[in-house]
């Protein structure tokens, strides 16, 4: 018996080895590229120092914060395109979840005419590609004088508006608490409002938190129509739309690390922000796994 | 859920029921409900319900101060999307007619008439059931009560107010237009506001079925072919991959799994313009991984990671891994545990393998209750714009290929370069159209074919 | 004024939504409703050419937007400065830089006019995408003597579409030729030297073969022809193209040669360049390229190279030309400011001035003329160049994504050696059928 239980743990041990140098693999596959990416944001673009466009070598000759230096300088407007990124994901954070907590709440909640037709409907818009519309959205926005120089409010606009579609992970949240808790409300007089308020809302903290961060990353990357909505008005630019210029446009040569080093300045709030909530995170994109 | 009829009848006798009422109301009303026809809300208004009264009033007046000052002006130029051409006075530019703004105001004009006319139904229904309520002998409810009533049974109108405004503006509307868009030539050379477009039939969408000549329909059904490749890849790889991952860290006994997690979580909080940039940049000819493998002498030749169409599409598949495993390995680690560990003891205990356990106990589990989360993984990936864009922009383009569709373009990505690019807008509406098309059907072909879809309220 | 009634109605229908959008929504005045504007605007239609330039004319007052490539955004604003000090008649106008590159400046005046600069540079082969989108308006009838004695005869006919001037030319050197490393590159004068000789030292020899600029330095070095004639709306009418010929052959299986080399990298952008020792491309990478090269930084004229027939051709190409756009104005008035800005901006002593301070190099025959710009190594072997290619004419937007296309299939390997002279032959007429269905 107990020679069995060696050769067990044995064998356990040695598949636990197995296991630990796959994941250590996946590990280092995982994080290569950040690796690389950091590395290259401290490669001078000083011709003096070193060369400031590609190269097919990973570790910089010389170590400088030159590019650093150069994105704070004020030389561009970087830090403006950091701000008004950061005003447009707060907002539309706040925005989203104020949107997707009404809708969910009255969806799972409430039983009125014609919400089965509401839910097929948006089910059935949802089809559609976004991108079909951009130029539509884009004169329309220039009708309320939200583009160019009025584009971050525009793009908190856009971000908002249309938000209350995406209200499947909260409302399978909602489904989830019972019923009986409001019907006891009702029976003691609260109305709906004051059951959504002081009953559900402080039940919701994980959902909440989820639909937050998920609206809070996406400016981080929108470039598709935040370059469509800003163009020709520096300014209003995000640092997707300002940056990608760096990596794609001929106009900028030798701003490759230079691009590297302001992604390695967006990335690491956003990330941190991310691992710290990642427990809600992670109960969101399960529960709506599982809710479809 | 109430038992399926004949839509086209159904539709067909609830609208004579509601002509039917819209008479018996007027014939069996008083003189406020007759009035209440012409100016709405008065009929409220007149039984001191005023809060509904005014309101009515109000958005009829809206409505003609609408139709007055801007609507009729769009709805007349609506059939020929304008005629006043642009022209010069001296070295002065005089535009004519915006076609764009035509197409689109006077599709809100359209919309908002029917939503008139709705309005007038909601009105006389109100006047018949205050009558009823009068006649029964009960009071109506008071102006504070109908006010109150929006926090509490009517609360869901509160709530979807803004939101449903906010869909209505910025996606219906749009969608609509862009679908208009479609039947017409708009384009390069018909651009708004120094060109008009107007209305041309079918003539894009026969563009796009037509195989001979300029005709885009084998370029349309090749860009098509690898979008379904593309999702089915990017769907199942990862989806299994990323399960595999999960099983590997929450196998007993293996420590720190919290780390492992968090390293691979990475890639998720990372913005996708950065890493994938820089991703894009890592496997060109003359970047890092062609860069060493010469290096070490590994290869005479850089690989074509990006430019060799084939390679380029499992290149694009292979980062589109190291995209989504952490999603799914999120996923399944959650749903992983929900599994009884009693399963698992007893088929131990018949001495299955792991892989016996895995295949009879995990994976039927994980297939039921991610059946709808792989549906909308899929269709999802069907319009995955970011990771085909920042890897590879479409290309590499081809001869073979028409309307600068390039090898890896996914239908969403030549749209969008379709849009950006050369301001082609009438085939982007079509592309876009179908997209739509081919979603929907995917999506409801295989809805009804998932084991776990249940009647939504069996949950609560 | 009904749009700006609409707006404020949709706005109010917001506004409790979105309050703060509420405050920023101010519908811009550049209405395009024609009806009441042309009423309203009527009176200043009298004002002549020659009132304008005389300075006690009312200029009224109002925004001008300015687009230029970033590296000449700061020189351009203090231009402008001096400009508007020399000219208080101008004073009611305020002026804004923003830095677009020339690249994306016709893509977004396209998307929408009304939004876009009022003056803004452009590389002319958009001049007539822009032109028949109603983006560019003409040069001013007090300008054109001017601009057409005063630049090259490349740089003029280049910011001509059918017989009218539309653009004021900025540069002279949008065109490629050699930069490369001394201590690798020994001969520069033959392609296939310049291989060898990189592949004998494991570097690259970069261009942008997929690109319809840089290709035609195959197609029209073994004499190929691709030239199109427009009209004055901007729209094609003719098309001239030999490319489905012997000529055509030659130069494709060059192309297919050259992608064979293990040395061969397609890209001409220095930046974008790892471990280049030779690279085809232009005056504007001259500053990143001498970093690139350090010491060994040389420049010269494209190569030779032996065709398959056994022949020598000498690479040609596009000698091609930047220029500075005003569009269209709703105001007379404003245009003539317009007109006198981009003209400053284009003169010769600006162009010199910007050539000091970014290497553009200049298309103003004066300033072509100075010690600094005769001396400039790379503007030197652009000049010996010139000599071999063909002024860029206008040429439609499907020619260059087309051109793509035929690009990326050499690259990527579609087309081989192992092609049969049938295959190529059938791609080049595919490629000729196209280009010709682009006009008419």
């Amino acid at each position: 018996m107990k020679k069995k239980n060696a050769s067990m743990s044995r064998k356990r041990a040695a598949g636990n080895a197995v296991t630990y140098a796959l994941l250590i693999l996946i590990s280092l596959i995982w994080l290569f590229p950040f690796f690389g990416l950091i590395m290259q944001s401290f490669r001078s673009f000083d011709p003096a120092v070193e060369y400031g466009g590609m190269v097919d070598y990973i570790i910089p000759k010389t170590f400088s914060l030159d590019n650093y230096r150069f994105l704070f300088s004020g030389e561009t407007n970087f830090l403006l395109w950091y701000r008004n990124t950061l005003v447009i994901a707060i907002f539309v954070s706040i925005g989203q979840t104020v949107f997707v907590l009404c809708v969910s709440y009255a969806l799972s909640r409430m039983r009125f005419k014609g919400r089965e037709l509401l839910m097929r409907f948006w089910l059935i818009l949802g089809m559609f590609p976004g991108f079909l519309t951009m130029i539509c959205l884009y004169f329309l926005l220039k009708q309320f004088g939200l583009t160019q120089a009025g584009a971050v409010p525009g793009l908190i606009l856009i971000g908002v508006a249309s938000s209350g579609m995406g209200y499947y992970v909260c409302k399978g949240y909602f489904d989830t608490i019972p019923r009986a808790l409001d019907d006891a409300a009702r029976i003691d007089g609260a109305s709906r409002a004051r059951i959504f308020f002081v009953l559900t809302i402080p039940m919701s903290k994980p959902i909440l938190i989820y639909t937050a961060l998920v609206a809070f990353m996406a400016p981080w990357c929108d470039y598709v129509f935040a370059s469509y909505v800003a163009f020709g008005y520096d300014k209003g630019y995000n640092v997707a739309v300002a940056m990608q210029r760096w990596v794609w446009t001929n106009d900028y040569q030798g701003y490759f690390t230079r691009f590297c080093a302001g992604g390695v300045l967006v990335a690491i709030p956003v990330t941190i922000l991310f691992i710290f909530l990642q427990k809600y995170y992670v109960e969101g994109v399960t529960g709506g796994a599982v809710k479809g | 859920m109430a038992e399926k009829k004949n839509p086209v009848g159904a539709f067909f006798s609830a609208f004579a029921a509601n002509i039917r009422d819209i008479g018996t109301t007027f014939a069996e009303g008083d003189f406020r409900t007759r009035l209440s026809y012409i100016f709405f809300g008065i009929g409220p208004l007149l039984r001191g319900q005023a809060v509904k009264g005014i309101l009515y009033l109000a958005l009829e007046l809206a409505f003609f101060w609408y139709m007055g000052s801007f609507g009729r002006y769009y709805l007349s130029k609506l059939p020929t999307l304008g005629t006043v051409a642009t022209q010069k006075i001296g070295r002065k530019t005089v535009y004519g007619d915006n076609s764009f703004l035509i197409l689109l105001f006077g599709l809100l004009t359209i919309i908002i008439i029917a939503a008139f006319i709705l309005l007038w139904r909601m009105n006389i229904a109100e006047n018949r059931r205050e009558e009823e309520l009068l006649r029964q002998g009960k009071a109506l409810p008071s102006n504070k009560k109908v006010l109150g009533s929006l926090l509490d049974s009517n609360f869901d109108k509160t709530l979807l107010a803004l939101p449903m405004a906010g869909i209505f503006i910025f996606t219906v509307l749009p969608i609509l237009f862009m679908i208009c868009v479609a039947f017409t030539n708009y384009d390069a050379n018909h651009q708004s506001p120094t060109n008009l477009f107007t209305w041309v039939g079918l003539q894009n969408f026969k563009n796009i079925f037509q195989f001979s000549g300029s005709g885009m329909g084998r370029t349309f059904f090749s860009v098509l072919g690898w979008t379904l490749v593309w999702a089915f890849f990017a769907t199942f790889l990862d989806y299994f991959l990323g399960m595999a991952v999960a099983i590997l860290i929450n196998k007993k006994g293996i420590r720190f799994k919290k780390l492992w997690r968090t390293i691979l979580v990475v890639t998720i909080a990372v913005p996708q313009f950065v890493s994938l940039l820089y991703v894009c940049k890592m496997f060109t000819n003359d970047g890092l991984i062609n860069g060493y493998l010469l290096k070490w002498g590994l290869i005479k030749s850089p690989i074509p990671f990006w430019t060799n169409p084939m390679l380029a599409r499992i290149t694009i598949i292979v980062v589109n891994i190291w995209i989504g495993i952490p999603y799914m390995m999120l996923i399944a680690t959650g749903l992983l545990m929900n599994i009884p560990e009693d399963l698992y003891e007893s088929a131990r205990m018949d001495g299955a393998t792991s892989f016996q356990m895995f295949k009879s106990i995990t994976l039927p589990y994980m297939l039921f209750v991610t059946g709808p989360f792989l549906l909308t993984q899929f269709t999802g990936n069907l319009n995955n714009f970011n990771v085909i864009y920042l890897l590879t922009r479409g290309q590499p383009q081809s001869m073979q290929l028409a309307e600068k569709a390039g090898h890896t373009d996914l239908l969403v990505t030549w749209l969008y370069k379709m849009t950006v690019n050369n301001t082609n807008y009438k085939m982007a509406a079509v592309i876009g159209i179908m997209v739509f098309v081919v979603t929907a059907l995917i999506s409801l072909s295989v809805y009804n074919l998932l084991p776990s879809v249940k009647d939504e309220e069996g949950f609560q | 004024m009904k749009k700006k009634m609409f707006a404020l109605m949709l706005t109010a229908a917001m506004a409790v939504s979105l309050a703060a959008c509420g405050g920023g929504s101010t519908a811009s005045g550049t209405t395009t409703d024609s009806a009441e504007n042309s009423a309203a605007d009527s009176s200043a239609a009298g004002s002549s050419a020659a009132e304008v330039s005389t300075p006690d004319t009312d200029y009224g007052s109002g925004e001008i937007k300015v687009w230029v490539a970033d590296e000449i955004t700061d020189f351009t604003s203090a231009k402008i400065d001096e400009f508007m000090e020399a000219n208080p008649q101008f004073a009611g106008y305020k002026v804004t830089v923003e830095p677009v590159g020339e690249g994306d400046a016709a893509g977004n005046v396209i998307t929408d006019v009304e939004a876009s600069a009022d003056i803004y540079g452009f590389a002319q082969d958009q001049i007539a995408r822009l032109v028949s989108a109603g983006a560019l308006e003409e040069v001013a009838p007090e300008n054109i003597d001017a601009v057409s004695n005063e630049n090259d005869a490349g740089a003029v006919a280049a910011a001509t579409v059918g017989d009218t001037l539309y653009a004021y030319p900025l540069t002279s050197d949008n065109g490629y030729f050699l930069y490369y490393d001394k201590s690798v590159v020994s001969d520069p004068s033959t392609l296939e030297g310049i291989i060898a000789d990189c592949e004998a030292a494991g570097k690259n020899f970069y261009m942008e073969i997929n690109s319809g600029w840089y290709q035609t330095a195959f197609f029209f070095g073994s004499g190929a022809e691709l030239t199109y004639e427009t009209d004055d709306t901007g729209a094609f009418t003719a098309c001239n193209s030999t490319y489905a010929s012997e000529a055509g052959l030659v130069a494709l299986k060059e192309m297919i040669e050259l992608k064979a080399s293990a040395s061969f990298q397609n890209g001409s952008s220095v930046d974008k360049a790892t471990n280049a020792a030779a690279i085809v491309d232009g005056t504007w990478d001259s500053g990143p390229a001498m970093d690139l090269f350090g010491e060994n930084y040389a420049c010269a004229k494209l190569p030779t190279f032996t065709g398959s027939d056994g022949a020598a051709y000498q690479l040609s190409g596009f000698g091609g030309f930047k220029l500075l756009g005003v569009k269209p104005q709703e105001d007379e008035n404003k245009l003539a400011v317009c007109d006198a800005l981009a003209a400053f901006l284009s003169s010769g002593e600006v162009q010199l001035a910007r050539y000091e301070e970014a290497g553009w190099g200049p298309s103003n025959l004066e300033a072509q003329q100075s010690e600094a710009v005769k001396s400039d190594v790379a503007l030197s072997a652009l000049a010996e160049q010139l000599a071999f290619t063909i002024p860029q004419g206008q040429y439609p937007q499907d020619y260059w994504t087309l051109a793509t296309s035929l690009g990326d299939s050499v690259i990527s390997g579609e087309l081989t050696e192992a092609s049969t002279d049938d295959e190529l032959m059938s791609t080049l007429q595919k490629f000729q059928e196209s280009c010709i269905s682009y006009a008419g």
